[in-house]
């Protein structure tokens, strides 16, 4: 990322959601963000994922700009190098748990590998559960589905925000461990936003966004 | 903010959108309704305009004599009572002023008010039996005054001298054959009558009853007192229909049909109310939650629920109620403007209280009952569901997408529109219901066309024409005519009886020029008009077997001449009669050849009929000089005739049935197009968020265009089946008790009426998904997201 600035409204109601924000993270690394409410943590993830457009700055992934590119073509290369994993998992409702995984597979109307599917839900443990809709699972159960989904497209960058918001302590666990093997076993880069510092500790890399100012805990930036 | 319900207001300033779309659903319902009704009324009141206009306002006659008429009068459902008697109203009595047959009729003054079409123009009602009332051709052609006196010679011979005391109108039979009328008051005429023998006809009493009672019920009471039988009783059958006071079986047939149109309006509008109120339960229900949650009991969220709703109806229903009325307006504007003469009794502004009441009530007492569901679910939300914050954000799905027959984001849209059934039947009824009433409404079209003949094309505004049908008059008097102001066209026909050799029967002939034969080309069976035209051959016109088939030869001879004549086609039929006594025995039918060949079989060179159309604004004056030449070049044995009047009523109620069922449909499929795009817009806005998840996730604008399309084509889809399968039964049955029960003709599938809205619906569809696209299109996905 190459000096991101956001501004929200005018005047006094002015707000740097984000200052001239640079920092870049290698392939495989799991870093945490953390900070206040409104810090501007969420504008740096959508920022990053290319859901929202920065005033000013560059986001580079695998070498291409995100902000050069056309609407459809952002959409496409985000659906295929990025997995999103929001705090209320946002999952489609109509769609059963493997539908929902192999979901942006679908979009790209490939048919997707019966042995890769088999091996995510074994691995987030919801085999026995992939007929099931989203209503008919646990909050732990749906956010393993999202990040089945976020996984499934082998995606270069992950992007988590609040994961374990909304789920018990055995869930977040479980989020967490999810989270760890897709960057130590399958080598993707994982960005997370949280407000439990206790969860910090399972990452390679740990920022603080403090009014618009990303700062890194115990090393220094790029 | 003094009260719990105060909130209902900043909620809705908070939910303006949503609650625009339920508000525009309503007026549309509302609208539909009061459109609807009002345009049946003031259709009726239109109607009633034309059948007091040329029927009169009377309920019932009675044949009776004046003993009885006293009684009659006594009667405590009788309004008014007042006598009428006509002679020589066929014109072949030999009643005649100057020549002229004359149609008399003696009334009682007190009739006039009943019969607005011979309203005394000029001067006073007679009031001895030497006074007479002259129609207004007999006062111009014979040159006379109020004040001045006449002569009318009896068939006995005897001449009657009467003073003219006042001028009346023209009916239409008079002007259609330049007769002369006179009205006496009854003594005049019971005198005139006690001369008279066999043409007299007994005194007929006619009775207008009194307001909101039963008309049959009184003419029964009234036939059993007399003891009237069948044929001494009349009844004005328009005006009892109209007022929905006809025993008439066939019209009471016809009360069903217009109930159960009726019906399905009043349903349809149910319907587009309730489906659009329950698309946003959901969100609803979350937020009453957070109410019940805050503290507030079941029975308050219902209060605030119906207030709520209440609150859309205080604007929502005015506004429909506005707008049909504006409609009906327009709509009455346009009746006036093509009809002027005819319609000046349909008010500009006039509001139809039946439209906008029931309007009102579809508004009022749907959305209350629409308003329950919600309010009912709402006050059951436990504050525990609310504080999780799961109330209506995961929605109660029960069956997964199909992605195996569809791809993901068609399936989506397919499961969107089908996931919850109530949805789903609701707004798939609602689209059908605008088949359904389409393909109800146009049975209405196929009546109208049966019932009312329209005015052809070649239909003359006067015409003169030798009583003999000799071919006399002078074949260039056409373009003469042409050339005088306010003649639009002029065209005539030579008649001739050919006979057949093969056949020995008569055959015969009509003249046409260019213009009449292009007016026939919509009546050609088989063949070819220009053939005809280019004087190669003749055209039939067809009768049950008739042997003149196209590309025969037939043998004619006419004044000794024998003749071969091909023929070149088959016309269905033709608005002329077998000549003078429009006798068809002994004829083998009907031919129909240009002027040339005309000349070549006959070697006559004249016209038997010359025809006269005129311009729209064509003055008396202009029509009695275009008259005078006329008669001048025709010389003696020619007829003239007037047929304005009766043209200007054949238009008059074409115009309005026609402009208030066209207008039915047009609305019906105004709705459906609205509904649809409503329907929609209201299913998208109420997923937005989880488009913006899927915009994250990584769907395309293209995709998720393509799942609306696919949802919007789901209940497209169904509505039509669901349509077709209510409406084509529908139809049918209507089209038996309005055309099949009384002209006979077979019903058949309507496939142009259901091309026609099946076409509407989807290019309602097409437009319908534009808005959302563009929504969706401009939708920010962090903000959508971030949205609660």
């Amino acid at each position: 990322m190459e000096n991101l600035c956001k501004v929200y409204g005018s005047g006094e109601a002015r707000v740097d959601a984000l200052k001239h924000v640079s920092f870049s993270m290698q392939k495989g690394e799991f870093a945490a963000v953390v900070g206040a409410s409104g810090s501007g943590k969420s504008t740096l993830l959508n920022c990053i994922g290319g859901l929202d457009e920065a005033d000013t700055g560059k986001v580079f992934l695998n070498g291409r700009d995100v902000f050069a590119m056309e609407e459809n073509e952002r959409t496409i290369f985000r659906r295929q190098n990025i997995g999103f994993i929001f705090q209320s998992f946002h999952l489609i409702p109509e769609l059963n748990v493997e539908q929902n995984i192999i979901f942006p597979l679908l979009l790209d109307y490939k048919k997707p590998k019966r042995e890769r599917v088999d091996e995510i839900l074994e691995v987030l443990g919801l085999a026995d559960r992939r007929k099931h809709l989203p209503g008919q699972l646990s909050g732990g159960q749906q956010q393993r589905v999202a990040i089945g989904r976020a996984l499934i497209t082998r995606p270069i960058l992950v992007l988590a925000d609040e994961p374990t918001g909304n789920l018990d302590s055995q869930s977040s666990r479980d989020v967490m461990d999810l989270l760890c093997k897709a960057s130590r076993h399958y080598q993707q880069t994982v960005l997370m936003i949280t407000h439990n510092m206790s969860l910090t500790s399972l990452a390679d890399r740990v920022f603080e966004v403090t009014d618009g100012e990303l700062s890194e805990l115990g090393g220094v930036l790029d | 903010m003094k009260h719990y319900l105060d909130l209902i207001p900043i909620s809705a300033k908070q939910h303006r959108k949503q609650n625009r779309m339920t508000r525009l659903c309503i007026v549309l319902a509302v609208f539909l309704v009061t459109v609807i009704f009002g345009m049946a009324d003031m259709e009726m009141r239109s109607q009633m305009i034309q059948a007091v206009q040329s029927d009169g306002s009377w309920h019932a006659g009675f044949l009776m004599n004046e003993e009885q008429g006293a009684l009659l009068k006594e009667r405590p459902e009788v309004e008014h009572a007042a006598r009428y008697g006509v002679l020589n109203y066929y014109l072949r009595d030999g009643y005649q002023i100057a020549g002229t047959e004359t149609v008399i009729a003696g009334l009682d003054q007190e009739l006039l008010e009943m019969f607005p079409a011979a309203e005394i123009v000029e001067g006073t009602f007679p009031e001895n039996d030497e006074e007479a009332v002259l129609n207004e051709s007999a006062k111009t052609r014979l040159k006379v005054q109020v004040g001045d006196s006449f002569d009318m010679t009896t068939p006995q011979g005897e001449t009657k001298r009467y003073d003219i005391t006042g001028i009346t109108k023209d009916t239409a039979l008079e002007a259609e054959h330049d007769a002369f009328g006179v009205i006496l008051n009854t003594e005049g005429f019971s005198a005139l009558r006690s001369e008279e023998t066999e043409a007299a006809q007994e005194v007929i009493y006619y009775v207008k009853f009194r307001s909101f009672c039963s008309i049959q019920k009184g003419i029964r009471e009234i036939c059993e007192q007399f003891g009237l039988g069948q044929g001494e009783v009349r009844q004005n059958a328009k005006v009892l229909m109209l007022m929905f006071q006809s025993g008439d079986t066939y019209m009471m047939q016809f009360y069903l049909v217009a109930a159960i149109l009726a019906a399905l309006v009043v349903i349809a509008g149910i319907f587009m109310i309730t489906a659009s109120m329950n698309s946003n339960i959901a969100r609803r229900t979350e937020f009453f939650g957070m109410m019940r949650c805050l503290g507030a009991t079941g029975k308050q969220v219902t209060r605030f629920v119906r207030r709520e709703a209440l609150n859309w109806c205080k604007s929502a229903v005015p506004a429909g109620v506005a707008a049909g009325i504006l409609v009906v307006w327009i709509l009455c504007w346009m009746l006036r403007f093509l009809s002027p003469g005819l319609f000046e009794g349909l008010p500009v502004f006039g509001i139809s209280f039946p439209g906008v009441a029931a309007g009102v009530f579809v508004g009022f007492i749907t959305v209350l009952l629409a308003a329950r569901s919600p309010a009912k679910r709402a006050a059951k939300v436990s504050p525990l569901t609310a504080v999780s914050g799961n109330a209506g954000t995961v929605q109660t799905v029960k069956r997964t997408a199909n992605t195996r027959l569809f791809k993901v984001d068609t399936a989506l849209g397919v499961h969107h529109a089908s996931g919850s059934k109530k949805n789903f039947l609701l707004i798939t009824v609602s689209f059908a219901f605008s088949i359904i009433l389409f393909l109800a409404f146009s049975t209405a079209i196929d009546f109208m066309h049966h019932a009312l003949t329209p005015l052809r094309p070649s239909a003359p505004d006067i015409y003169i024409y030798k009583e003999d049908y000799s071919n006399q008059i002078p074949s260039g008097l056409d373009e003469e005519i042409e050339e005088y102001p306010g003649v639009k066209r002029a065209f005539g026909r030579g008649y001739a009886e050919l006979s057949m050799s093969a056949e020995q029967s008569r055959l015969i002939a009509i003249s046409y020029n260019d213009q009449q034969f292009r007016w026939a080309e919509d009546s050609l069976i088989e063949g070819s008009i220009q053939d005809a035209m280019d004087g190669k051959g003749i055209l039939s016109v067809f009768r049950e077997g008739s042997t003149l088939a196209p590309g025969s030869r037939v043998m004619v001879s006419a004044g000794g001449k024998d003749q071969e004549i091909s023929v070149t086609g088959i016309l269905g039929d033709v608005p002329y009669n077998y000549g003078a006594g429009g006798d068809t025995e002994g004829t083998a039918g009907m031919i129909i050849c240009s002027e040339e060949m005309f000349r070549e079989l006959t070697g006559e060179d004249g016209y038997a009929v010359l025809d006269v159309q005129l311009d729209q604004d064509a003055s008396d004056a202009q029509v009695s000089e275009i008259r005078r030449a006329m008669e001048q070049a025709c010389g003696s044995g020619a007829a003239f005739s007037d047929k304005r009047i009766g043209n200007r009523e054949v238009k008059g109620a074409g115009y309005s049935m026609s402009l208030f069922l066209y207008g039915f449909l047009a609305v019906i499929a105004l709705i459906g197009f609205f509904n649809i795009i409503n329907n929609i817009g209201m299913s998208v806005s109420a997923r937005m968020k989880e488009y913006g998840a899927m915009r994250a996730i990584g769907m395309s604008v293209r995709q998720l265009d393509r799942m609306i399309v696919g949802e919007a084509m789901t209940y497209t889809v169904f509505g039509v089946g669901f349509g077709c399968v209510i409406g084509l039964p529908l139809n049918r049955v209507l089209f038996q008790s309005l055309v099949t029960s009384r002209w006979g003709d077979e019903w058949s599938i309507p496939a142009g009426e259901l091309l026609v809205i099946v076409v509407i619906m989807l290019v309602s569809v097409c437009l319908a998904v534009i808005g959302p696209a563009k929504q969706i299109k401009k939708m920010s996905v962090a903000d959508t997201l971030n949205r609660e």
